[in-house]
């Protein structure tokens, strides 16, 4: 049995990759809930986003704000981009998994292209910086990522919440008829939503790139995961991605320090599959 | 073409490839026609289920890789000769899949996305399980000490013996099963399961069927392929790649069709190989990924599919001709009114979704040979009580007897075999069958459960009863409205059912199309079917019934004479409304 | 205020509606019966642009609507009732009000109406904060009502208000009619209940297979046979029918 500091430490890294998990999701989630659309090029995106910021803040030595800023608005035009090109070619929910599929290939081949298939690691001196609390280290950068997760969540909940725009969404995906028929217009929101999602993959990226080391195919390996935490928390649902990005991340450390590391992946998609079989009109 | 001789030209061409390396061809060209083989295999052992049902498996990687792991270990740990590992191989694999299969598949509407997430997720299950546990444990399993029998000198060709069985078994089962009455409901099940399994289809068997045929082949495909690349891990193996690339050969090469994937797996490989060293090879993943894309929005029947909307266009078929075949068999017609005993009786049975009642108790009878008439006004539980009849929805509570037996625990495909059939309000053709193949598909499947000659016969008898014959060949997005209710009419008749539950049958046709749909009603009844009709249109329901039933509230609040029945107060309050002070 | 002029409307190739003219003059009260499957719903459903119009035209205060976006109406002053009342039901009753206002010239307004609608039907007020789905009838009918006002409009299209509602909350929400157009908003009423509807309306019109076949003021149609026969098929004068 592993001493209580493993365990502690374990947890805290589960926290933290849950965080993580929870911010790859929210664009997914956003989509898939209200627009209908299994945008699996979310991925690729975050990727992408994860290299630009390598390019940018490792190679151009650029400030790692300044490379987020240009990221960011440029990755909502690009979701603004793809959801346009959704809606002129009228593909259904289905379709979308399979075109959004061709679209990741597209963007994987176009990073390995560009940055070959080395592992390529972006060093901040800020990187690595750990603080001590106890017996325990925290790790800034990755505590920084939990802490933004946590804020564009709850952010996203207030404004699905709160703003006319947010219950126009809302009310749209229940009903676009009659919400239609009161003034909202859903194309013009689709568009929104998109690129939003977007730019969240795109901070996804950056916060990959400071803390992992990235290879083309990561892309793949994070998509199982990410559609666990998706489907967990409940389509388009804000806070419960993030929730059940902690459930997943703290299971998966915990099993793998009390058990081993390679069974890891058998919680998450274990949780996936009984709640397909057992709940499945939570898509 | 007999299919006789097809078979010998495809027995043929498979021992034409089998006999290649008695030619000593250079030994890329064995390499890559293996490859193109087993892609073939693993295309088209996925299609049987996925592209012919429309339930899009994500998780071919699974059975594959079960077969990869089957062969590798018992090969090497058990040292069982190779060709029973691949035996065990499809076997486990199969295995698997029926497991799946009888979980998954008895979830109701279990929709396309999440049933190819479920299966993928099952992929990195059964890949966790692999790596954790002695089967693979991590390091990989090699395979240099396992030999093939000898077929040839050469080890590599034998083994691309194998991938040219394998893939010759697998295109031969997906023709056999496309002409098929698996098939057929595969199709069915594709185009509008709920459907297909109230005209009869055993949805869950045939599910079941075709995901253990895919999986066999898949099994066996993995295992052959173990020896090929005599080093197997579990990164390789449970890779995306092999759930990606069978859509997508699938997908291009046209999914409805048992050579489509082998079309879509001939193109990709070559393209593969073609781009195969350094940067191409990133180029041709790019430009696949860029084909995938194209086709789904372009082509989305894939060459085949494109292919066959081509050749129906040029080849329209005439209708069936008229021969003197045998009618089929009429029952004696019922006396003018109704007199005969009852058939079907509902016994307070009640219903109730969310929290609305829909039906709070419905007591009546129909008997053998009447039209008995089922009215109320919007929202009484008329279709409800359709679909609770038919099988589509479970009451709560009471009983529906029909000819002696209660319905209310019976699958919707059982309750048609016993002769119950019904149309739809909104007519739900299947869309990619043709009209033809539409009422036939009844004939094969419901309670006269013909062979296919003479489901086509029967289909041809009721489409000429409703006038459509020479739409035979036509697809239901050709016909209009009036025609498609026909169709339906043809669709529930060719089942030949005792009882036909029209659903508003008139709803939408004009003065003109009413008086001919209603001589055909009654022409129905002549021929001995009873009929429960589901009407707003008094008028027709006046001229047509021999006895009406008034809901209002999920309860019936009247049956009797027609005439008598429609005069009652609370009859005229229910739909009329009661002036208040 | 409102003119409709010989309009064609189909669903697919199925055609619903043929050579159909009605009108709402300004303050109006009007109303339009028949039996189920008469297209009145598709009627109503056109008037808010939410079906394709074939053929036919289209006013609003005079100017055409005919092709005009569904969100656009709403902005014109246009406001819908919906058959079966289509509320958001997984946002709460109070949000569904907000939606109501979701046009710029109603937002101005949100808390003076609210305060309006809450004032015509306190026990939304209470419930404000309650899931839409999980009302009753009755408060979904009057949440929807709310929804409508919300918006201010000028007209009010209502859609068969009375559907799967007990008779007393039936009254409730006619009163509530009543009470609105009271106030000066033009109402186009379509119902299946023929004596409600015709005991409110200042003219009616009795639809029948996707026509109109009769229009006149209410007592005068209630004389005549045209209303039975409709929905019940019957000629009131007659009581043997060749069989």
């Amino acid at each position: 049995m592993p001493s209580a500091t493993l365990l502690g430490q374990s947890l805290l890294s589960g926290i933290f990759i849950g965080g993580l998990y929870g911010l790859l999701g929210l664009g997914l989630s956003l989509s898939w809930g209200y627009l209908r659309l299994i945008n699996l090029a979310h991925f690729a995106l975050a990727f992408l986003g994860a290299y630009l910021t390598y390019q940018l803040a490792g190679v151009a030595g650029m400030h790692i704000l300044l490379a987020v800023l240009i990221i960011v608005p440029a990755f909502f035009v690009l979701g603004v981009a793809m959801q346009w090109l959704f809606t002129r070619f009228s593909v259904g929910e289905f379709a979308s998994l399979l075109v959004s599929f061709g679209m990741t290939v597209i963007i994987e081949s176009a990073i390995q292209w560009l940055w070959t298939a080395d592992m390529r690691k972006l060093q901040l001196e800020q990187g690595t910086v750990s603080l001590q609390v106890g017996t325990l280290f925290v790790p800034v950068t990755e505590a920084l990522m939990f802490a933004v997760a946590a804020a564009l969540s709850v952010a996203t909940w207030a404004w699905l919440r709160f703003t006319y725009v947010g219950k126009a969404m809302r009310a749209s995906a229940e009903n676009p008829e009659i919400a239609a028929a009161f003034g909202v217009d859903h194309r013009r929101l689709a568009l929104l939503l998109s690129g939003v999602a977007a730019a969240y993959a795109g901070v996804a990226g950056t916060f990959v790139a400071v803390i992992y080391t990235l290879s083309p195919a990561q892309i793949f390996a994070w998509m199982g995961v990410v559609f666990a935490v998706v489907i967990l928390g409940g389509l388009g649902n804000p806070l419960g991605v993030l929730v059940a990005g902690l459930v997943i991340g703290v299971s998966e450390s915990m099993t793998m320090a009390v058990i081993a590391p390679t069974w890891a992946p058998l919680v998450s998609f274990t949780l996936l599959i009984l709640v397909l079989v057992l709940r499945p009109d939570r898509i | 073409m007999r299919w006789q001789y097809r078979a010998a030209a495809f027995v043929c061409v498979a021992a034409v490839f089998a006999a290649l390396p008695a030619f000593r061809p250079p030994a890329f060209v064995e390499s890559f026609l293996y490859l193109v083989f087993f892609w073939v295999a693993l295309a088209t052992s996925w299609n049987v289920l996925s592209g012919y049902s429309g339930y899009f498996s994500f998780g071919h990687g699974a059975f594959y890789g079960t077969g990869t792991y089957a062969t590798a270990v018992l090969a090497t740990r058990y040292e069982i000769p190779f060709v029973w590992t691949l035996l065990a191989a499809g076997l486990m694999a199969a295995l698997l899949g029926v497991v799946i299969g009888a979980v998954v598949f008895r979830v109701r509407r279990l929709r396309g996305e999440l049933f190819a997430l479920l299966t993928l997720a099952v992929t990195y299950v059964v890949a966790t399980i692999v790596l954790n546990t002695r089967i693979d444990g991590g390091p990989g399993v090699f395979l240099s000490g396992v030999s093939p029998p000898k077929l040839y000198p050469n080890a590599g060709s034998t083994i691309y013996v194998f991938g040219v069985g394998i893939a010759f078994a697998s295109l031969a089962t997906a023709w056999a099963v496309q002409y098929s009455r698996l098939g057929r409901g595969l199709f069915a099940i594709h185009d509008d399961e709920d459907v297909a399994e109230v005209l009869g289809v055993p949805t869950f068997r045939f599910k079941l069927a075709a995901l253990a045929l895919s999986s066999f082949l898949a099994g066996v495909a993995g295992g052959i392929h173990a020896l090929f690349v005599t080093y197997v891990t579990v990164s390789e193996t449970f890779a995306v790649t092999v759930p990606v690339f069978v859509i997508l050969m699938s997908v291009l090469g046209g999914a409805r069709h048992w050579l489509g994937p082998a079309i879509g797996a001939a193109f990709i490989t070559a393209l593969s190989y073609a781009f195969v060293s350094g940067e191409s090879a990133v180029a041709s993943r790019a430009l696949i990924g860029l084909i995938l894309i194209l086709v789904i929005l372009f082509l989305p029947h894939g060459v085949m599919g494109f292919a066959a909307s081509r050749w129906r266009l040029f080849r329209q078929r005439p209708p069936e001709s008229d021969r003197v075949a045998a009618t089929p068999q009429e029952r004696p017609a019922a006396p003018g009114r109704a007199a005969g005993a009852v058939l079907l009786s509902c016994d307070n049975v009640r219903l109730g979704f969310r929290g609305v009642q829909a039906l709070a108790g419905v007591s009546l009878e129909v008997r053998e040979g009447e039209i008995l008439g089922l009215v109320g006004p919007n929202g009484s539980g008329k279709s409800t009580l359709v679909n609770a009849i038919s099988g589509y929805y479970r009451p709560d509570f009471g009983r529906i007897l029909f000819a002696g037996e209660d319905l209310v625990k019976k699958d919707a495909h059982r309750i048609a075999r016993l002769g119950v059939a019904r149309t739809y309000q909104i007519p739900r053709p299947f869309l990619r069958l043709s009209i033809l193949e539409n009422v036939a598909l009844a004939a094969t499947f419901g309670a006269a459960a013909l062979d296919r000659k003479a489901a086509h016969r029967e289909a041809g008898h009721w489409l000429r009863f409703v006038g459509l014959a020479e739409r035979s060949p036509a697809l239901p997005s050709e016909l209009n409205l009036h025609q498609r209710k026909f169709l339906e009419l043809a669709r529930a008749l060719a089942c030949r059912p005792r009882l036909v539950l029209l659903d508003e049958v008139l709803s939408g046709l004009t003065p003109a199309e009413i008086t001919s749909a209603v001589a055909l009603v009654r022409e129905i009844r002549r021929r001995g079917t009873t009929i429960v009709f589901i009407e707003h249109n008094m008028r027709a329901v006046l001229e047509l019934v021999d006895s009406l039933v008034v809901l209002n509230y999920g309860e019936v609040i009247a049956q009797g004479l027609p005439r008598e029945v429609v005069r009652q107060q609370d009859v005229v309050t229910a739909y009329l409304g009661a002036a208040h002070a | 205020m409102l003119e409709a002029r010989a309009l064609n409307v189909a669903y697919g190739d199925a055609p619903a509606l043929w050579e159909v003219s009605v009108s709402v003059g300004k303050g109006e009260l009007v109303s339009v019966v028949g039996p189920n499957g008469a297209g009145k719903t598709t009627l109503v459903n056109a008037i808010a642009r939410l079906l394709p119009i074939r053929g036919g035209s289209l006013w609003l205060d005079g100017a055409e609507v005919t092709h005009t976006f569904a969100r656009d109406m709403c902005r014109r002053g246009v406001a819908i009732i919906p058959e079966g009342r289509k509320l958001f039901a997984g946002m709460t009753v109070e949000e569904n009000l907000e939606m109501g206002c979701y046009r710029a010239g109603a937002r101005r307004f949100r808390d003076k109406t609210l305060g309006r609608v809450y004032g015509l039907f306190p026990i939304l007020r209470e419930r404000r904060r309650q899931a839409a789905g999980t009302l009753s009838g009755g408060q979904q009918q009057m949440v929807a009502i709310g929804r409508a006002l919300m918006a201010r409009p000028s007209l009010l299209l209502i859609d068969e208000p009375s559907l799967g509602l007990s008779p007393i909350i039936v009254e409730e929400v006619f009163n509530v009619i009543s009470a609105v157009h009271a106030e000066g908003v033009s109402v186009l009423l379509i119902e299946q209940n023929a004596a409600m509807a015709l005991a409110l309306a200042e003219r009616a019109y009795v639809m029948e297979g996707g026509r109109i076949v009769s229009e006149g003021r209410p007592a005068d149609l209630l004389a005549q046979p045209h209303i039975r026969e409709a929905y019940l098929g019957l000629d009131a004068g007659s009581l043997q029918r060749p069989g």
